[in-house]
């Protein structure tokens, strides 16, 4: 009698490899829950940043100047018929505005009319990577009665929209000023560790001098000095150049002390010996002993920077219009004094995406720290 | 210079409390100031040089301002040099600051940014200094608990709270802040003060009211930004401590059989506590960015909300007087942090 083994429990052995720091780092990371929300949590995220446009029932600035609807207040979206109680398709109810007389106030009120919900419907023109599009996830096909799922804002535009294309801009600005941050701080602390001299002297007083001015009050300075009106998209970039600017002292300085000691190391000394040119050694030997520094630095530096751009674009120094960024539109929460707030609450729903987007780079991150620190392993 | 009066108040009120015949604090600090006088020139050729590479000439925005005399403006362009080259207007911009503390004129305001600078710096500082002490006022004892009482469900969850507060920007914080107090006041009407820094009738109060008034308009705003950063200081402190609790010299004390109050609160918590004492000056320069953006929310008299007013019209020797002196500002909270340190710390010398 032969024994037929279940297939499933076999142990297949896997060659004996030797592992990768990096592949060890997966996969301590792969058992940490925390993180694994936080990984989740940002690719949904980008998801929604990349499809902003189909997702959104509107344009960026799209609004009537014939139908004024600022601070519109949010439609509710009813899925149950108002007379029988059945379920139907989701529908919102159209909203009238009144001048109220005693307050001067232009109030909303809800009326009985129904606008239907419809899926895939037709809208504003966008381009998705590249592939134009007009079909958006939902609407209501009728421009006087819009889905407002978060409210209008003070030029009547859907929050919901704005808020979708504006993650484009917030999740993007962060990551991208980390990025030049890192190289920045790579390329500078290594050539102060390489050169030495006065190249050295110079970049480490600089990172000094620019470390001992308060950096909101040095980015004013800096804005100050380029032209006031500049092209949007510009704008953007000079937003990332200015973040990098002054964040950039820290690397270039942990790179410079790493690469000092490691140069020293017997690895560095041998690649030496062999023959091996400076910049072999520098790309081969010398900066991938900082790629664990690199990685977990990056990735807990970005949470930072997203809260620092937000608050940049809240108090003007960001994004222009036409773009949006989270920051920026909470800036409107300011707008007609204290009290407003309570009349629209809902003009701070844009930080909430702030806070889940900074807890979700906050999680990868010291999720990250831990796997690459081996006291944590288990 | 009314700072430098309280200054020399308070370097001599600590002097006679660190010297325990381990050095002078005045030469000390002398010595720390000439230190920092490289760095403090750079920075402000670095600040110069920024202003100098804005478009245009800094009197023509002057130029168009009705207020301005033309005398005033010529005079500028005398006491700037600015037919001359860059490093030569550089030298004339220091010499006028030294020597007359003539940082330039404020076209906003036409007023000497001098004059128009020294009480929003001095209303920062109010502010500032409310959030250091509800800064370490709420983050050491937060860590030192956290040490003690390791893992326990206080701990845990007060870590939890904390880091869900790190991913809040201040200025959204201080936003949901007004929201719920705006509910509460309507609710129950309550007075609490939001916004601005005194009441209406704050002239006709006398001192001790002003005071009391002043410090209820500060508190919410300080309380916002110090609770916002709290975390991350009261995880190291907490990380600190325990790595104190578990050496050698705390178990010696221990099998000795000290009680366990001091063997926290007088073996632990003072060597747990130094490294952080070191850094207050390390932690200033976030502080005030922090309390700048609440600045803005609150509507509070302070340098941020200027400075933006300044960056709108391009008031520039405003931008730059402001840097200038908040970094002179910031060397000088380094080295009263670094005396504060001496004062503590029994090893370190002031030689």
């Amino acid at each position: 009698m032969t024994t037929v083994s279940d297939p499933k429990k076999v142990k297949v052995l896997k060659p004996d490899r030797s592992q990768t720091q990096i592949g060890i780092a997966l996969q301590q990371l792969r058992k940490n829950p925390l993180a694994r929300f936080g990984g989740f949590g940002l690719i949904l995220l980008y998801i929604m940043a990349i499809f902003a446009p189909f997702i959104a029932p509107d344009g960026l600035s799209n609004y009537s100047s014939s139908n004024i609807t600022k601070f519109h207040p949010i439609t509710p979206i009813h899925i149950h018929d108002p007379a029988t109680g059945s379920l139907v398709r989701p529908f919102v109810y159209k909203y009238s505005q009144q001048l109220n007389m005693t307050t001067f106030v232009n109030e909303f009120q809800m009326t009985k009319e129904v606008c239907p919900i419809y899926y895939f419907v037709r809208g504003d023109k966008y381009r998705i990577l590249g592939i134009p599009g007009n079909i958006h996830l939902f609407g209501t096909n009728n421009p006087e009665c819009k889905v407002y799922l978060f409210g209008a804002e003070t030029l009547g535009r859907d929050l919901f929209t704005r808020i979708m294309y504006a993650s484009q801009i917030s999740l993007t600005i962060g990551l991208g000023a980390v990025l030049v941050t890192t190289f920045l701080g790579l390329l500078l602390g290594g050539m102060a560790a390489y050169f030495g001299g006065w190249i050295d002297i110079f970049i480490m007083r600089l990172v000094e001098v620019i470390g001992s001015i308060p950096g909101l009050f040095l980015i004013v300075l800096l804005r100050a000095a380029l032209p006031e009106n500049i092209n949007p998209i510009l704008g953007l970039y000079v937003v990332i150049f200015l973040l990098a600017l002054i964040d950039w002292g820290g690397t270039a300085r942990a790179t410079r002390a790493q690469l000092m000691s490691v140069r020293e190391l017997d690895f560095a000394s041998a690649a030496k010996s062999l023959g091996a040119s400076d910049s072999r050694i520098l790309w081969r030997h010398l900066l991938p002993t900082m790629s664990s520094y690199i990685i977990v630095g990056l990735s807990l530096s970005i949470p930072g920077m997203i809260l620092f751009e937000s608050s940049l674009s809240f108090i003007g120094i960001g994004a222009v219009e036409p773009y949006v960024s989270w920051g920026s539109l909470l800036a409107q929460a300011q707008e007609g004094g204290f009290a407003s707030i309570t009349q629209r609450p809902w003009v701070l729903i844009p930080g909430l995406f702030i806070v889940f987007t900074v807890m979700c780079f906050q999680l990868l991150g010291d999720g990250l720290r831990d796997a690459f620190d081996p006291r944590k392993r288990h | 210079m009314i700072e430098g009066g309280s200054l020399v108040r308070a370097t001599l009120s600590i002097w006679w409390v660190a010297t325990g015949g381990r050095g002078f604090v005045i030469p000390f600090i002398i010595r720390r100031l000439v230190q920092f006088i490289p760095t403090i020139l750079l920075s402000s050729f670095l600040i110069f040089i920024v202003i100098s590479l804005a478009p245009g000439d800094f009197l023509s925005t002057a130029k168009l301002n009705p207020n301005i005399s033309p005398e005033i403006i010529a005079q500028q362009r005398e006491n700037l040099g600015l037919d001359k080259p860059v490093l030569i207007q550089y030298f004339l911009w220091m010499k006028n600051i030294i020597l007359h503390a003539d940082f330039g004129i404020s076209f906003a305001y036409t007023q000497p940014v001098w004059n128009v600078m020294i009480p929003r710096i001095i209303n920062s500082l109010w502010l500032v200094l409310f959030i250091t002490i509800l800064y370490y006022g709420m983050a050491v004892p937060l860590g030192v608990f956290g040490a003690v009482r390791q893992n326990s469900f206080a701990d845990k969850a007060i870590n939890v709270v904390m880091y869900f507060l790190l991913g809040f920007p201040s200025f959204f914080l201080a936003l949901l802040a007004i929201f719920f107090i705006l509910q509460l006041r309507f609710k129950y009407h309550w007075q609490i003060p939001l916004g601005g820094m005194t009441s209406d009738n704050f002239v006709n109060m006398s001192f001790w009211q002003r005071v009391g008034d002043v410090a209820k308009h500060l508190i919410i705003p300080a309380f916002i930004v110090a609770i916002h950063s709290v975390a991350t200081l009261s995880r190291v402190i907490r990380g600190q401590m325990l790595e104190v609790l578990h050496s050698d010299y705390i178990r010696t004390a221990r099998a000795k059989g000290v009680t366990e109050h001091t063997a926290i609160w007088k073996h632990t918590f003072k060597n747990g506590i130094l490294p952080f004492v070191a850094n207050i000056g390390g932690e200033l320069p976030a502080l005030i960015g922090g309390a700048g953006f609440v600045e803005v929310v609150f509507a509070y008299p302070g340098i941020t909300p200027m400075l933006l007013d300044a960056l709108n019209s391009k008031d520039l020797y405003l931008i730059a007087g402001f840097n200038l002196m908040t970094t002179i500002l910031l060397i000088i909270g380094n080295i009263l942090a670094d005396i504060l340190l001496v004062a503590v710390d029994p090893r370190v010398r002031l030689e």
